[in-house]
């Protein structure tokens, strides 16, 4: 089993201009160690809807790979979406599920059929391009960069450690940038770095 | 059917995301294989939402399509997504119970008591459709009778624009 930072690290160490969305216990972790426009928290937001939410973009933005922070709880909530993601063709779509077996923000009360379900299976047979699981740490770190690289779409189920992220707020108590500031304001920040980014690039 | 593709077209529709059903299902047969325009399918009206957000936040501009009754299963993902968001997304909802509420000369402002509710006759989704929209703030016209469906389509998409926020228009007859 990993811990949440072992599964974050690596994705900071690899990372170069991916777009990242986070949802639930992902969220602050991930707050705390990037500091990107690109970052996108689906907090204070809908629930179970983070995978979905990052799909659109995918399908926005073909040009950059897209990655879900998702957890087993939010998966359970959307499981539609795996079949959606295959059928809009996209290839530049990552989403990890990390499988903690608990609903963590609102109290670690169990998820339905915890501990029992084969995430990349499921996506495998939905038609994912590419799968993987993952319960060391070093198996996880020697893939990062291949999984960040090749395309998809893919999912990648990892079964991490429960931790104590209590209900995330959006206030300035937050170590996260992105959680400093309404969803609504930090939409207009996120969609202006993505266009000035390309300004850049032309 | 033609017409409400130019209106999308010249509105810089990029992306019809949605489910179809009787009323939407032409619209969707069109967009299958449009040059400009990208349908994307879901599996459950709440989805739509969430990606037409993601596809706003990635510099697309989306159109919704979904019945009524997805409307209704959207409440989550409609408030949390594109409304928490200020995202200017207009929704195409077909109106299905609209012509039964007619027939019994009922209208969607009427005490919805449990009488009402439980008439054989009438589908409760047009009684709590416009009802269900005015609640969750999402301003909307109704398309009807003799109403022009592209004329009523591209205001909507206008005043999402305006407004920044999710705007719908309830197509209470057909499309064409």
């Amino acid at each position: 089993m990993l811990t949440r930072a072992q599964v974050l690290d690596p994705l900071v160490q690899y990372r170069t201009d991916e777009i990242i969305v986070t949802t639930m216990g992902a969220t602050r972790p991930w707050g705390r160690i990037s500091d990107s426009d690109l970052d996108f928290a689906s907090a204070d937001s809908a629930m179970g809807h983070a995978a979905d939410l990052a799909l659109g973009i995918a399908l926005a933005r073909p040009d950059r790979t897209v990655l879900c922070l998702n957890g087993d709880g939010s998966m359970l909530m959307t499981l539609g979406t795996l079949a959606t993601v295959v059928g809009s063709e996209a290839t530049n779509y990552v989403l990890f599920v990390m499988d903690n077996g608990v609903f963590e923000i609102t109290g670690h009360q169990s998820v339905a059929a915890s501990g029992q379900i084969d995430y990349a299976a499921m996506a495998q047979a939905a038609g994912f391009q590419r799968v993987f699981f993952f319960e060391d740490a070093r198996s996880y770190a020697e893939a990062v960069e291949d999984i960040l690289t090749q395309p998809g779409p893919t999912c990648v189920h990892l079964l991490v450690e429960p931790g104590s992220e209590g209900p995330i707020s959006r206030n300035d108590r937050e170590k996260g940038r992105y959680l400093r500031t309404s969803l609504a304001d930090w939409s207009r920040t996120f969609k202006a770095a993505l266009e000035t980014k390309d300004q850049k690039q032309t | 059917m033609t017409k409400i593709l130019h209106t999308l077209v010249a509105a810089g529709i990029t992306h019809v995301v949605g489910l179809p059903d009787n009323t939407s299902a032409p619209l969707f047969d069109a967009l299958s294989d449009h040059l400009w325009i990208r349908l994307v399918t879901v599996t459950r009206e709440g989805e739509a939402f969430a990606i037409a957000s993601g596809l706003w936040l990635g510099g697309a501009s989306p159109l919704v399509v979904i019945q009524n009754t997805g409307l209704l299963e959207s409440g989550d993902s409609l408030r949390g997504t594109a409304a928490r968001m200020g995202a200017p997304i207009p929704i195409l909802i077909t109106g299905r119970g609209y012509s039964k509420m007619k027939e019994a000369r009922l209208k969607p402002s009427d005490l919805r008591e449990r009488d009402l509710l439980t008439r054989g006759d009438v589908d409760s989704v047009a009684l709590l459709t416009e009802p269900t929209l005015e609640v969750w703030g999402v301003p909307f016209e109704r398309c009807e009778g003799e109403d022009d469906p592209s004329t009523v389509l591209a205001r909507t998409i206008d005043s999402a624009r305006s407004t920044e926020r999710p705007t719908a228009v309830v197509m209470a007859r057909g499309l064409t």
